[in-house]
């Protein structure tokens, strides 16, 4: 039964604050991309898709590209392998259960920034933690080949048990009666969750993949503290390149462009899942 | 079956040091004089200290910075508790025109990646002469915490049966004062759980607050432990004592309240 | 019915309001205040910090009616540099004398953001600077800023172990070469030779002096010409010292200052490319390597001069400052003779007045002082340019490319002859 008084008025505030501060901006960095715009000397003029077309020449673009999208690939198989095992691992009752999940929430809750700092004193090659406990001497954040590793290792520290604590509410929702009566069925474990518990967590899985794609495809904090995108920018990703062209140089126009084509990429990621998670659930 | 438990537990074991080593070694480098930082093994400090906590606190702004935080993630959560939560009311139980569609809008932003709206914010809120002022950052965070908001508290007015506010109608309520006098009361775990989210998302964003302040007049706290004044060197020590008191706050939080935070990760995400 | 709705339009349109009274309230705060009230920004100031409240409060004294406010930029001038560039973007008179890179002078000049100070200094005390300070302040002949404290690059070495196996310290950079190799062999545990490779501004200071040195240049008649064969030459030389003659430790890629001065101060190394400051905390009480530790200029190739980045601080008054006379004031003050004196004597900055390093207290107690002289006398400005920050951006991960071998020196300084050129094309 659907109510009858209007809710216009009540939905108007939010949609005026998301117009102003996100769609406006979208739409104004769109026009700024077109612009030759560098803010502090006063230069700003129109050169059309100018800018688009030194992005596709600019070599710096598709390596930021590419480590965003080795950051997203890597980071987020990980996150799903280890937080769906933290969350099989914990769906079943035992004593101090609150605080255990308690205690997987932390990382979440920590600010990124302070997980970043945290991380790169470990990742130290003389003083770190992570060398002294390995017995290794890893030049982690120095070394161009361990450098978007050490990223995503961090990455996946921080925003596991965000998946694991999705993963666990999906699980949940699976009636126990089915594994049961798979196990009765003579069913291993494994063969249980292959063909019982993973086909009914897909569309959660989805869901988890969803957020956790865009987030790290979007990833600007945690790197651009842990890095800064070096060592040879092999850790700069879209965002950290767009950030510095915009904040570190004033350079409106360009920085605009590389913003816009972030948009697009986030864009074409959500499409592309959503396509996915409405084909799942038909 | 032992066999199992003991596995079991070890797993357990393994899993809380994974989740909470980095933070004890952050605080026991937090403890450690700087001549020792340099020193690896020991472990443990010879002569803990605490140095590092009261550096930050007498050769640096720390106590305004996280005053400037408190603010901003409080007056946050407040803004977008009350704007969210009528527009979440709204969709849930009133007549809306286009209602898939703004849901989709909503849905689409909370997409949007911040890095395509932080110059153009940047050129309004200099514009407005908000710059490096609470207002910039409370501003930007209200709007882009409020898809969480509406997303969460929208399936908690769900929840409450729809004959409860018809009834509050029939009994002469306008819809705003139902809204405030029967649902909202009603709505209150899902206001409770939303406010935590909201401020952990205030209290760590990082991005907008880089950008839109530069003083200790507004700056919070991840800028400033990002951004760590030192001389050709990085302050270990005081960095480590800043990540610590700054997490302490969160860490009371989660213990807390786990519930709700799972309620509200969850109500964000699985139920939609 | 409509009381819902105009609940939140007086909410909404209360919003403004209270934004704009908090902006005011703010603003009368500050004009209240009878005194004059000036903002000092500067990157952290070395050693205890009372030695310089000290000065301030000096010259508060000296000048009854202003207070300075002393504040602290983050560690990094890359950092510090965002900062300025995004208050003075948007006008920000928060602050009235600000310290500068040598390298940010030309943009901020150009930008319009530093008072025109050439009035401050006639063309007598301009001489009485190093030439390479006063050239960095200097924008289409106007000065717009004062060089407080300078610094150079040097090279330290171990007395104690080069006289030990018989050497001296190396003219050339082959010669450094195989003087390390010699020495770390007979030496284990030791470092050949460190300096600063993460990609940061240092990094740039460091290649310059390889390609200066080499006769190399960046920039010339305001073109880029750096992907020139001497520069390849002293780039692919860098890289071969990590890995062809490896008397540089992989560590060196992401390192900067203190923890190369860390390794050296323990007496892990046995030579290392710093800034001066270094010294005196080497011949602190307590120090392992007290009294080991001698400086030279740094090596150049074989027939080539000898060149080290000019580094250091100014100080300028910002164009939007309320204040500007006594910002003026603040910035004479700091930079006269007897403040950058005690300051040399307190913390160990280095004079930018040429006659200081004939003082008789400071050569007294710092005798190594007077070598500095000659160095800073030939030290050499990186690229005077407007652009210079964008050029820096497009350099630093590039050099570092090449240092890790993920570009060959020719890949590297191609790419970026290509993207300053492209950055410097916007005017033409």
């Amino acid at each position: 039964m659907t109510n009858r008084d209007s809710g216009q008025r009540f939905v108007t505030p939010a949609l005026l604050l998301l117009a102003l501060v996100t769609v406006y901006p979208v739409l104004s960095v769109l026009y700024l991309s077109l612009h030759r715009k560098l803010l502090i000397f006063d230069i700003s003029r129109f050169v059309g898709l100018e800018n688009y077309l030194f992005l596709v020449r600019d070599d710096r673009f598709w390596n930021a590209l590419g480590n965003t999208a080795y950051f997203t690939l890597f980071s987020v198989v990980l996150e799903l392998v280890l937080g769906l095992s933290i969350a099989m691992l914990l769906h079943r009752e035992f004593r101090f259960k609150g605080f255990v999940r308690a205690v997987v929430l932390i990382p979440w809750a920590i600010p990124t920034v302070v997980s970043a700092k945290m991380w790169e004193w470990m990742y130290n090659t003389d003083f770190g933690i992570l060398n002294y406990l390995l017995g290794a001497e890893v030049n982690w954040l120095g070394s161009p080949l361990w450098a978007l590793n050490a990223a995503v290792f961090m990455d996946v520290w921080k925003t596991t048990p965000f998946v694991a604590i999705l993963l666990m509410a999906g699980l949940q929702v699976i009636p126990r009666e089915l594994s049961q009566a798979a196990r009765i069925d003579g069913a291993g474990s494994w063969d249980v969750f292959r063909k019982v518990t993973l086909p009914l967590l897909k569309p959660v899985i989805l869901v988890v993949l969803i957020f956790r794609t865009l987030d790290a495809f979007r990833v600007f904090d945690s790197v651009y503290v842990l890095t800064g995108g070096g060592p040879a920018n092999t850790t700069e990703t879209l965002s950290i390149y767009a950030y510095k062209v915009l904040f570190q140089t004033l350079q409106f126009g360009y920085g605009s462009t590389l913003s816009v084509v972030v948009f697009l990429c986030v864009g074409m990621i959500s499409v592309v899942y959503i396509k996915l998670l409405s084909k799942g659930t038909k | 079956m032992l066999k199992k438990r003991i596995l079991f537990s070890l797993l357990l074991l393994v899993m809380t040091a994974y989740c909470l080593g980095p933070l004890l070694w952050q605080f026991i480098t937090s403890i450690k004089p700087t001549v020792e930082l340099t020193k690896l093994p020991p472990l443990l400090p010879d002569r803990p200290t605490i140095g590092h906590y009261i550096s930050i606190f007498t050769g640096h702004p720390f106590l305004r910075i996280m005053g400037n935080s408190m603010a901003v993630a409080s007056l946050t959560t407040l803004l977008s508790i009350v704007i969210g939560s009528l527009a979440a009311f709204g969709l849930a139980k009133l007549r809306v025109r286009y209602k898939a569609i703004i849901l989709l809008f909503i849905l689409s932003v909370s997409m949007f990646p911040p890095i395509a709206t932080v110059s153009p914010l940047y050129l309004i809120i200099r514009a407005l002469g908000l710059r490096d002022t609470w207002w910039a950052l409370i501003i930007t965070y209200t709007t882009f915490s409020l898809p969480l908001s509406i997303w969460i508290l929208t399936s908690f007015f769900r929840e409450v049966p729809d004959e409860i506010y018809l009834a509050a109608r029939v009994d002469g309520c306008s819809p705003f004062q139902a809204f405030y006098k029967i649902m909202l009361p009603l709505a209150a775990p899902g206001l409770f759980t939303t406010a935590i989210l909201v401020f952990i998302f205030s209290w760590n964003e990082f991005l907008f607050a880089l950008t839109f302040t530069s003083t200790a007049s507004a700056r919070t706290i991840p800028v400033a432990i990002a951004l760590f004044p030192g001389l050709h060197e990085i302050p270990w020590g005081d960095i480590a004592a800043a990540s610590v008191v700054v997490t302490i706050p969160l860490v009371i939080l989660v213990f807390a309240f786990q519930k709700r935070i799972i309620e509200g990760l969850t109500a964000g995400a699985v139920k939609g | 019915m409509a009381r819902g709705a105009i609940g939140t339009g007086v909410f909404l349109l209360l919003l403004p309001l209270l934004i704009l009274g908090c902006a005011q309230g703010e603003k009368q705060d500050t004009g209240a205040s009878e005194r004059v009230r000036l903002v000092f920004k500067h990157g952290r100031i070395a050693g205890d910090p009372r030695l310089f409240h000290q000065l301030l409060r000096d010259f508060e004294q000296q000048n009854p009616g202003i207070t300075v406010v002393d504040e602290t930029l983050p560690s990094s001038t890359d950092e510090q540099h965002q900062f300025y560039i995004i208050n003075l973007e948007g006008s920000s008179a928060d602050f009235d004398v600000l310290s500068m890179d040598v390298i940010w002078i030309p943009e901020f000049a150009r930008a319009g953001w530093l008072r025109d100070i050439s009035h401050l200094m006639p063309l007598q005390e301009r001489g009485k600077f190093f030439p390479g300070p006063m050239q960095a302040v200097t924008y289409r002949d106007r000065v717009y800023a004062i060089p407080w404290y300078t610094d150079a690059g040097v090279l330290f070495y171990r007395k104690d172990i080069l006289k030990k196996h018989g050497f001296s310290p190396p003219k050339t950079w082959q010669e450094l070469v195989a003087t390390a190799r010699a020495v770390i062999d007979k030496e284990p545990g030791l470092y050949g030779f460190i300096w600063q490779g993460k990609q940061y501004e240092g990094l740039i200071c460091n290649v310059l002096e390889y390609f200066w040195s080499n006769g190399g240049e960046v920039l010339k008649n305001e073109l880029p010409v750096i992907n020139s064969p001497e520069n390849i030459e002293a780039l692919r030389f860098m890289r071969d010292l990590l890995v062809t003659y490896s008397i540089t430790p992989p560590l060196v890629t992401t390192a900067i200052e203190e923890p190369t001065r860390h390794i050296f101060g323990n007496g892990r190394a046995l030579f290392m490319r710093n800034w001066p400051y270094a010294w005196n905390i080497f011949e602190q009480e307590g120090s392992p390597v007290r009294g080991r530790v001698g400086v030279a200029p740094l090596p150049s190739f074989p027939g080539k001069t000898s060149a080290s980045t000019l580094g250091g601080w100014q100080l300028g008054v910002n164009r939007y400052s309320r204040n500007p006379e006594a910002a003026e004031k603040l910035i004479l003050f700091l930079t006269s003779p007897t403040v950058q004196k005690t300051l040399a004597r307190t913390i160990g900055y280095k004079p930018t007045r040429t006659s200081l390093y004939r003082d008789q207290d400071l050569v007294r107690e710092q005798p190594f002082i007077t070598g500095l002289h000659d160095i800073f006398m030939q030290a050499r400005p990186r690229p005077v340019s407007p652009y210079y920050m964008m050029i820096t951006q497009v350099m630093q991960p590039e050099f570092s490319a090449a240092l890790a071998g993920i570009k060959t020196p020719e890949e590297a300084l191609n790419a970026a002859q290509k993207q300053i050129e492209h950055i410097l094309g916007v005017e033409r």
